[in-house]
């Protein structure tokens, strides 16, 4: 069809060619690829007894330390862009266990948040803590996979570290990167104490757990305790005190244990901010996305023809004249 | 249907990314306010006469810019039909698998550390678990393991990724010891959610057995009671060990001595279809895991996913097609005045229609 000239000396139809073409090209472009980052995650979750101490607060109730991190956890796991991997370990004891290896998160939402959403202290093989040992341990793991190493813990050693010394560390510092994420709060709180079949029967005592590593030698000290004898009493004639039975932040012993490891550490005040404390300390893994973008020329042609018709019904109220 | 339950099923079914961006498609009104076309005078409406056609043309093209506009906002907002889950017939179980995570897994079937050709317990039942679940795509599998205390690995997934994961974690080092019935009592719990009656079996994969508390065991009972379920154990029997199967001889009988037989036997007392395979050796294994594949195929209501697509291309699509129309329309438009060359000879309806449509 031939057009007469008076149509193309028309905008009309300008704007109708320009929102043919914009929305032929919309269709015509290829995608593009860009990159994105993704994260290995190996998140491993102190299950021990401290962490069931209830000195957070969510929405006005007390919650339990292993609570608010799982919530964490589960928050990390929603922000992580798809193609991210995430792994899940429990630590007690001196170990962390893996529980899986990572698997993508997007495709295993349902069950990994499912797997979050089921660890619970009664998981733990052993009333021990021995937080460092697990820390090393976890990076092993970590190493191994490979993954980025998240371990939350409030950092109780139980029992305490035989003359305060972290042990010795024998992977290579910051070979994995990860963060230690210190759980609970510095204010000293009672720990719950639970029968064998998990119902909670009161909080633990002062006797109740050891307040001080009698394994091994005796520290420094000793000798100007009271009732010392070097045969029969090496670390004094009294029983040991002290506030281990409350559970509490040891902030400066992760930060010394995350100096160590060369791992980075940070306090879990908000679970919400996990994620970008992860995002802060773990090692970016770029991944392409094939992006769609033919909306950019598709919304230049809605542009066109809002313009078209708007125009339209405010310049053309006042009909052509008639010829004379 | 009535209205409501037209727009339930709409959103049930489509969705858009956007939905703010729907807001635009007020804009799908502007055609009916004004068109592509020059607005011309003309002396008198009574020079026009009453077409049927031509109202329709023009109408018709009002509904293209319409359309052209409101397809556009569509594919803008993400216009996509939802993931589907179809549900069909086959064949396959909801299996809970339930792995042994002691230390004595680490070993070989000679209860040595594994060295040479020679295997450990858990590499043999990871690379044979994971052909497994490879053969079988339609189970539901949750994961669970037991050593000193019993661990939820995995609620029941579709998803085999994350179960491959768990499986993979099995030959990690273990932990000290075996209580198979509180796992038992865990896995029986992975059923909980679980409405399919028909077919749920527990697999069970150990190297030795303990002692059940007597409480632990009145549990059991009960909760195959409540759940009933299909057990196999596959008991994987380290040279010098005592078998399932052997009768001690009289005296020496007791649970303390022959743990994993007298498992065996409350296993048996459950009154659950129940099978134990005891293997000795990698290729026993194999066999074992082929016969339990054989026998969980059961009738079963499985859930097929049908992806998410997306309509955005097909939405532009349209409004190019609409475009395209008011373009040729616009394209056949001729003035009245005597300038123009020729009468709209040859312009059929196109041409004819936007005079008209400029009273």
């Amino acid at each position: 069809m031939r057009a007469p000239p008076g149509t193309l000396r028309d905008w009309r139809f300008w704007l109708l060619a320009m929102a043919f073409l914009t929305l032929i090209a919309a269709l015509l472009l290829p995608r593009l690829t860009l990159t994105r980052e993704a994260r290995d995650l190996l998140v491993v979750i102190d299950v021990t007894g401290s962490m069931n101490v209830r000195d957070y607060e969510v929405d006005g109730v007390p919650a339990a330390r292993l609570a608010v991190a799982k919530r964490a956890a589960r928050d990390l796991l929603a922000a992580l862009p798809c193609q991210s991997r995430l792994g899940l370990g429990i630590f007690t004891e001196r170990r962390s266990f893996l529980l899986f290896e990572p698997a993508e998160v997007c495709e295993n939402y349902a069950a990994i948040d499912g797997a979050l959403e089921g660890l619970d202290w009664r998981m733990a093989w052993e009333g021990d803590s021995h937080v460092a040992r697990g820390v090393h341990a976890a990076l092993a793991i970590a190493a191994s996979l490979p993954a980025d190493l998240v371990f939350l813990t409030d950092g109780q050693e139980a029992p305490p570290l035989a003359g305060g010394a972290l042990p010795r560390f024998e992977g290579e510092p910051g070979k994995v990167a990860g963060v230690l994420m210190g759980v609970g709060s510095p204010n000293p709180s009672p720990i719950p104490k639970f029968d064998a079949d998990g119902r909670e029967t009161g909080f633990y005592a002062e006797q109740d757990v050891p307040q001080e590593d009698r394994s091994g030698p005796p520290p420094a000290d000793a000798p100007s305790r009271a009732g010392w004898d070097p045969r029969n009493a090496p670390w004094g004639g009294e029983a040991a005190t002290g506030t281990e039975h409350l559970g509490s932040l040891r902030e400066d012993h992760l930060r010394s244990l995350a100096a160590q490891t060369g791992l980075g550490f940070a306090v879990l005040r908000d679970p919400g901010a996990l994620a970008a404390v992860v995002n802060a300390n773990t090692r970016a893994r770029p991944v392409e996305l094939r992006v769609d973008i033919a909306a950019i020329p598709a919304a230049l042609a809605l542009l066109c023809l809002t313009l078209l018709f708007t125009a339209g019904a405010l310049v053309g109220r006042r009909p052509e004249r008639l010829p004379a | 249907m009535n209205a409501a339950g037209m727009a339930a099923s709409l959103t049930r079914d489509w969705g858009v990314d956007q939905p703010w961006l729907l807001l635009l498609l007020a804009l799908a009104l502007l055609p009916f306010a004004a068109t592509a076309f020059v607005r011309r005078g003309i002396a008198s409406t009574l020079l026009v006469p009453d077409d049927a056609l031509s109202k329709a043309v023009s109408l018709g093209l009002r509904l293209a810019g319409s359309v052209a506009i409101a397809t556009i906002v569509l594919g803008l907002a993400g216009l996509h039909q939802r993931e589907q889950a179809i549900v069909r017939q086959g064949t396959g179980a909801h299996l809970v698998l339930l792995l042994d995570r002691s230390s004595s897994m680490d070993n070989s079937f000679a209860d040595r550390a594994p060295s040479g050709d020679q295997e450990a317990k858990s590499v043999v039942a990871k690379r044979l678990l994971v052909d497994f679940i490879g053969r079988r795509p339609r189970d539901r599998i949750a994961v669970s393991a037991f050593s000193t205390s019993p661990m939820p690995i995995l609620p029941l997934t579709d998803h085999h990724d994350v179960v491959r994961a768990a499986i993979n974690a099995i030959d990690r080092p273990g932990l000290a010891f075996t209580d198979v019935g509180r796992g038992l009592a865990l896995a029986l719990d992975s059923f909980a959610d679980d409405a399919n009656e028909s077919s749920r079996a527990i697999l069970l994969v150990s190297d030795g057995a303990a002692l059940i508390d007597r409480r632990v065991q009145e549990a059991l009972r009960d909760a195959v009671i409540r759940t009933p379920v299909h057990l196999y154990w596959l008991f994987l029997r380290s040279r010098g060990s005592k078998g399932i199967f052997d009768i001690p001889p009289p005296g020496e009988d007791t649970p303390q001595a022959n743990p994993e037989r007298h498992l065996h036997l409350f296993l048996q007392s459950l009154g659950v279809p129940y099978e134990a395979f005891e293997a000795t050796s990698p290729q026993a294994v194999e066999r074992a895991i082929a016969e339990i594949d054989r026998q969980e195929t059961r009738p079963l209501t499985y859930v097929e996913r049908v992806p998410r697509r997306d309509f955005a291309h097909a939405a532009f699509a349209a409004a190019a097609v609409a475009i395209g129309l008011l373009l040729a329309a616009k394209l056949g438009e001729r003035a009245l005045t005597r300038a123009m060359p020729a009468a709209p000879a040859g312009a059929g309806h196109t041409g004819a229609a936007p005079m008209r449509r400029a009273a």
